[in-house]
């Protein structure tokens, strides 16, 4: 799966816009949407919202989670844990991204949140970093890994799954030619 | 001693402030917590010259040309003044400092601070300073003995202590005041004050009274208190002579003692109840100035100290009292102070300091809550408990003093009546309030006007929330305008006028199709724009003299009058124009306001004649304006919603209270707009205030209706809610068509079936609690057609009784509405009153309403094949056919029987039954889905007997059979009743029970044209 495409997934996430024009409900085939009352609060997901934002048809009303004091306390709780902790969003990375290239001016404290997602984000590739490492170190079959996003998956999949396919090959060649060589590991 | 309580003027943002006069008493100064220093030449001083200082300051002292501040970074700063050049820091902290003093000479500086520390510092040479430490919480006041000798301090862990200056130790300390753990919590600000000149007596306020403490023996010597005084006292200040003593309480109560006789010798109140926390007399003494904990600043004038006849000698022995009393003031310390904290539970705790980091948004309870304390007399616990202090204390020290015999009373009659109420100001619905520096000068459900009051910038933007009415404007607002309008036409803008300039309004006409877009008209001189609004094509102006006056949009003057009483607030649409003002005066915290409701265009006139406006108890108007249908609407401080029942002879019915929806106690909702279709209030939520800030820009809410009906919990009390609220909200299509304009015909005709199906929902509910009372009253409120629902219902369920009076009903209604029917073309404009008043008469002449009936009536609809064709080839009476009912029929009903006719030869009993009784069981069971529905039909068909089933499939196939032949009227149809008759005698019987009345009904019916159900009842008789 490519990014583009989990963030193409990200864009049907609803997002509030307050539009600045007037339109009845208009009927798609992933279900109806509006009315469009300005100066109303309406819910669209988030490809409609950016197109309508690009025209300057409308403001777009930050997610509830996107605050700078509830992102830092979700960052503090994620470099607490050593496991993953439950995102507000499971597409909280994209939506930032998304939200914040186009819609800066209608987020207040847009760089601090920017900081803060993109904290959260490393501090969470590390762990999955981590995990991945003793995973490996510890030659384990299965793993599970909770509250895990489709981008992080995404980040890390072909990178994991071509090294453990080069290290089975590796191992593979090497165990006909020497039974001791996996003992010699341990010692 | 009278003297005259200047009105209060705005000084400072929101939050503590203090104030000085300077050693000439040419100037007052005053800093707050925007951080500036005031210079004030005097109250009325229109440009004061401001010295920052800091992000807030929260104390000040002057002497000498230096001013010497604590401001929010730490420090104790000096300035010179009166240019307000620094010139350096005094001292630093490692908090801020919270009360700085100078000593008599003005040679030193006595700073307490929040780490727990007072410092003496050398004006001349700061690095020589004296640390006095012992107080374990932070320092809420400091006073320096007029000698020099010893400094007084208090400090929030409860004690007020003496120290020896030059020894920096302590010399003795009492524990006074209750604990707190911060200057913002304490309850009151503890200013200690040590009489001038003599310098013989220390000043305390202990709760509501001002002890005072002999120097040297540090002994109490006196209390003095005050009957009125409910409140604790925040500051103290000496006159210049050290006669007198002026004390400010937290109720905003101003009291002024001779200190020798302890007699209250003035007593005046803020003028809106906020708390005192600033208080200075005016080195000649005739004055005093003080300022409150929302920033503003007042002046008490004409005091003059000569002209107290009560002051004597100065060689009062009271001033004497032996040493040895302590024990017995210990005694009475302990037992006040209980109390204190007893009420110090029931009364809020006060923020004298940086209450409000942001400017914009307004401490939202403080200003009832003070007020509320401050007029609720019962409240006032501690005055028998004071008086009984005094008396001891009279005991006590009686021997050796001779008091006047008047101590206790107090020296002016008391007036103990309901307190009349301050009127509320003049305002703009839609606005945040005047003083704020970014506010909302209007937001409506147009756009927004914002205005910007700053030191860079005073300047108006106009948005507007559909783009397509006009792009965003920016204006610099030369002019200094305050109030503004906004609608899809123009912005109308306001000032007041100032000494050389008239008040004057500005309309920017931007619809206006040549190009001068803007229009200016200069009011006469000494009036003041109070209030306006924007109607469609009109704009509308109240003034300071009671008048209104009105404009075309183009800015031609129209009609003026004068209003009875001075304005509140106005509102406009469309033609209609809402003004309210005050009728005279409340009491007990009531405002008294009238309402009038004027109607331009062709038909001039007033609809409501100046009566009443319904407030909720002890609450002041809000906002005032219009629903998005033109009815008008208003909403008071308790956010009770109120909506005009036109139908119910113009009285305001409550719709909404948005306080209920608030988590918070201190939450309110901000409206903006209210809209009938779709039923939505469309507010602001503001999380401890009652106003939202200008930034960041706040999302609007939308909240829902709910009449205040009994047990909404019930089935019955929602239904009942629903049906009322549905009726009451669609009362605007009635108004709206009788006042010529286009409606929407669509959704009146689904609100009309919307109430009808509510009104067969609460039938069948009544008949299934065995009310069929009930049942009939609701029956009353029905349509004709669905009347005829409602009797098969009943006598389906076997309720005969009840089924026989719904016919007479039926046949009433029936008549009625044929006897209405030729005055309906001469009512026209009344006849929205009556469609709604829900009296069941419900069918009148408009296309709109036959259509609405046809939903509810569906399988009546399909049986009735051609109505029009059979009516029209009798040739029946030319009235008649004029109706209108006639026209709107005709290609629905066809295609339908089309279809009927194919299926119901196929169709078995149970299908036709089902059919016809779909609506009944849906009625019963409203969320039931389609399985669940035929499941249940089966159930019900099952329990029909056999006779009851072939009438039932009887009743439904005998018009379908009988339809595709067109009869004439005048032929009998006996061979349709026939049938029936051959069926056996017991059905007969039910049969013609229920058909007689049902004969008459289906007759007149069909006279109408309207879609009739059988023919088989075209009895030879009628």
């Amino acid at each position: 799966m490519d990014p583009s495409e989990v963030e193409f997934l990200a864009e049907k996430e609803v997002v509030k816009i307050i539009p600045n024009f007037s339109l009845d409900k208009i009927y798609l085939i992933g279900g109806d949407l509006g009315p469009f009352n300005p100066g109303l609060p309406v819910d669209v997901p988030v490809w409609l919202a950016l197109n309508l934002k690009q025209r300057q048809k409308c403001r777009i009303v930050p997610p509830e989670w996107m605050d700078v004091e509830k992102l830092e306390e979700i960052r503090e709780l994620e470099r607490k844990e050593d496991t993953f902790t439950p995102v507000p969003s499971p597409y909280y990375m994209e939506l930032t991204k998304l939200l914040l290239n186009h819609a800066s001016d209608n987020i207040p404290k847009a760089d601090e949140i920017r900081t803060l997602v993109k904290d959260i984000w490393d501090t969470r590739i590390a762990k999955l970093r981590l995990s991945a490492d003793s995973f490996i170190s510890q030659q384990e079959a299965h793993a599970k890994l909770d509250n895990l996003t489709l981008m992080e998956i995404n980040t890390t999949r072909s990178f994991l799954l071509d090294t453990l396919n080069c290290m089975y090959k590796l191992r593979s060649n090497l165990q006909p030619g020497s039974s001791g060589g996996k003992s010699q590991d341990h010692q | 001693m009278p003297c005259e309580r200047k009105p209060m003027r705005y000084g400072h943002s929101e939050g503590h402030t203090d104030v000085c006069f300077d050693d000439t008493g040419k100037y007052i100064v005053t800093c707050g917590s925007d951080g500036d220093v005031r210079i004030w030449e005097s109250l009325d001083d229109d440009d004061p010259k401001s010295i920052n200082v800091g992000e807030k300051a929260y104390s000040l002292a002057l002497k000498n040309g230096k001013l010497v501040t604590a401001a929010s970074n730490n420090t104790v700063q000096i300035h010179t003044f009166p240019e307000g050049d620094p010139d350096g820091i005094l001292t630093r902290f490692t908090t801020n400092a919270t009360h700085i003093t100078y000593n008599s000479s003005g040679s030193r500086v006595a700073a307490g601070s929040s780490d727990f520390m007072v410092k003496v510092v050398e004006m001349y040479d700061s690095s020589q300073q004296k640390t006095l430490r012992g107080h374990t919480a932070p320092i809420l006041s400091v006073t320096f003995d007029p000698k020099d000798e010893f400094l007084a301090s208090a400090s929030c862990d409860g004690s007020v202590a003496v120290w020896k200056i030059e020894e920096q130790t302590q010399v003795t300390s009492w524990p006074l005041l209750q604990k707190s753990n911060d200057v913002i919590n304490a309850k009151s600000l503890c200013r200690l004050a040590w009489q001038p000149k003599a310098a013989k007596l220390l000043a305390v306020p202990v709760e509501t009274t001002v002890q005072l403490y002999q120097r040297d023996s540090w002994a109490q010597v006196g209390t003095l208190s005050d009957d009125l005084g409910t409140q604790a006292i925040n500051v103290v200040a000496w006159s210049p002579c050290g006669k007198f003593l002026a004390a400010g309480s937290i109720g905003g109560l101003l009291t002024v003692w001779d200190v020798e006789s302890k007699l209250c010798v003035e007593r005046q109140t803020h003028e809106k109840g906020y708390t005192v926390c600033g208080l200075a007399w005016h080195p000649s003494g005739g004055q005093i100035a003080y300022t409150d904990t929302e920033g503003c600043l007042g002046v008490l004038d004409g005091l003059s100290s000569s002209s107290s006849s009560s002051s004597t000698t100065t060689s009062s022995t009271m001033t004497k009292a032996p040493a040895s009393y302590d024990d017995l003031f210990d005694d009475d310390d302990d037992r006040p102070l209980d109390e204190g904290i007893s009420e110090g539970a029931r009364s809020p705790a006060k923020n004298p300091g940086d209450e409000d980091d942001d400017d914009d948004l307004i401490p939202a309870t403080g200003r009832a809550r003070n007020r509320s304390a401050f007029l609720d007399d019962e409240n006032s616990l501690d005055t028998g408990s004071l008086k009984q202090g005094l008396d001891k204390f009279v005991d006590d020290v009686g021997s050796a003093i001779v008091l006047p015999a008047a101590v206790a009373a107090p020296l002016r009659p008391v007036y103990d009546g309901p307190m009349p109420t301050p009127p509320q100001k003049a305002f703009q619905p839609g606005s945040t309030p005047a003083h704020l520096m970014h506010r909302f000068m209007m937001w409506n459900s147009v756009g927004i006007v914002r205005g910007y009051n700053d030191d860079q910038d005073n300047a108006i933007d106009v948005e507007f929330h559909d783009t397509a009415v006009h792009h965003a404007m920016h204006l610099t607002n030369s002019l200094g305008h305050t109030v503004a309008d906004l609608s899809q036409e123009a912005v109308l803008l306001a000032c007041p006028g100032t000494d050389e300039l008239a008040s004057k309004l500005q309309c920017l006409h931007f619809s206006s199709w040549d190009t001068n877009k803007e229009w200016m008209v200069d009011l006469p001189k000494g009036e003041d724009v109070q209030a306006l609004c924007l109607g469609q094509g009109w704009a509308a102006a109240a003034t300071s003299a009671l008048m209104l006056r009105l404009f075309s949009i183009g800015g031609m003057q129209r009609e003026l009058f004068s209003l009875p009483g001075p304005v509140v607030c106005i509102a406009g649409h469309g033609e209609q124009l809402l003004v309210v003002y005050h009728r005279g005066t409340g009491f007990d915290g009531e405002q008294a306001l009238g309402v009038q409701l004027l109607q331009f265009g062709q038909k001039r006139r007033q609809v409501i004649h100046g009566e009443p406006l319904p407030l909720s108890r002890k609450s002041h108007l809000s906002w005032l304006g219009f629903t998005a249908e033109g009815t008008p609407c208003f909403i008071d401080s308790e956010g009770v919603v109120r909506l005009l029942n036109r139908s119910l002879g113009n009285m305001w019915t409550p719709v909404c209270n948005t306080r209920d929806n608030c988590k918070g106690k201190s939450d309110h909702y901000w409206v903006v707009g209210v809209h009938e279709n779709p039923q939505q209030l469309r507010c602001i939520p503001c999380k401890g205030s009652r106003y939202p800030p200008t930034l960041p820009r706040p999302a609007v809410a939308v909240l829902p209706f709910k009449l205040p009906l009994c047990q909404t919990t019930t089935e019955k009390g929602q239904m009942e809610e629903q049906y009322w609220r549905s009726v009451l909200l669609h009362n605007h299509y009635g108004f709206l068509s009788s006042s010529g304009y286009e409606i929407d015909e669509e959704g009146q005709s689904q609100a009309q079936k919307e109430q009808q199906e509510l009104l067969m929902k609460m039938f069948a509910l009544s008949c299934k609690l065995e009310r069929e009372f009930r049942s009939v009253e609701l029956a009353e409120l029905m349509t004709q057609n669905v009347v005829t629902l409602a009797i098969r219902y009943a006598s389906r369920s076997g309720r005969m009784a009840l089924a026989q009076r719904l016919s007479d009903l039926a046949l009433e209604k029936a008549n009625q509405l044929q006897g209405e029917e030729p005055q309906e073309e001469e009512e026209e404009p009344l006849q929205y009153t009556r469609r709604n008043t829900g009296s069941g008469l419900g069918r009148s002449g408009s296309a709109g309403g036959q259509n609405r009936v046809t939903n509810v009536l569906d399988s009546m609809m399909s049986s009735s094949k051609k109505p029009t064709a059979l009516l029209s080839s009798s040739g029946s009476t030319g009235k008649l056919n004029k109706t209108p009912f006639l026209k709107p029929l005709a290609p629905r009903p066809k295609t339908k029987v089309q279809h009927n006719s194919v299926y119901v030869r196929h169709k078995s009993g149970f299908q036709l039954w089902l059919e016809d009784n779909r609506r009944i069981i849906l009625a019963d069971n409203p969320d039931l889905e389609e399985t669940d529905v035929i499941k249940e039909a089966i159930g019900r068909f099952r329990t029909l007997s056999a006779d009851d089933r072939s009438v039932a499939v009887l009743d439904i196939l005998i018009p379908v059979r009988q339809a595709p032949t067109t009869i004439p009227r005048s032929k009998p149809l006996k061979s349709f009743v026939l049938p029936i008759h051959s069926l056996n005698s017991t059905h007969t019987q039910s049969m013609s029970q229920l058909s007689l009345p049902l004969h008459l009904h289906h007759v007149s019916n069909s006279f109408h044209g309207g879609p009739s159900l059988c023919g088989f009842l075209f009895d030879p008789c009628t």
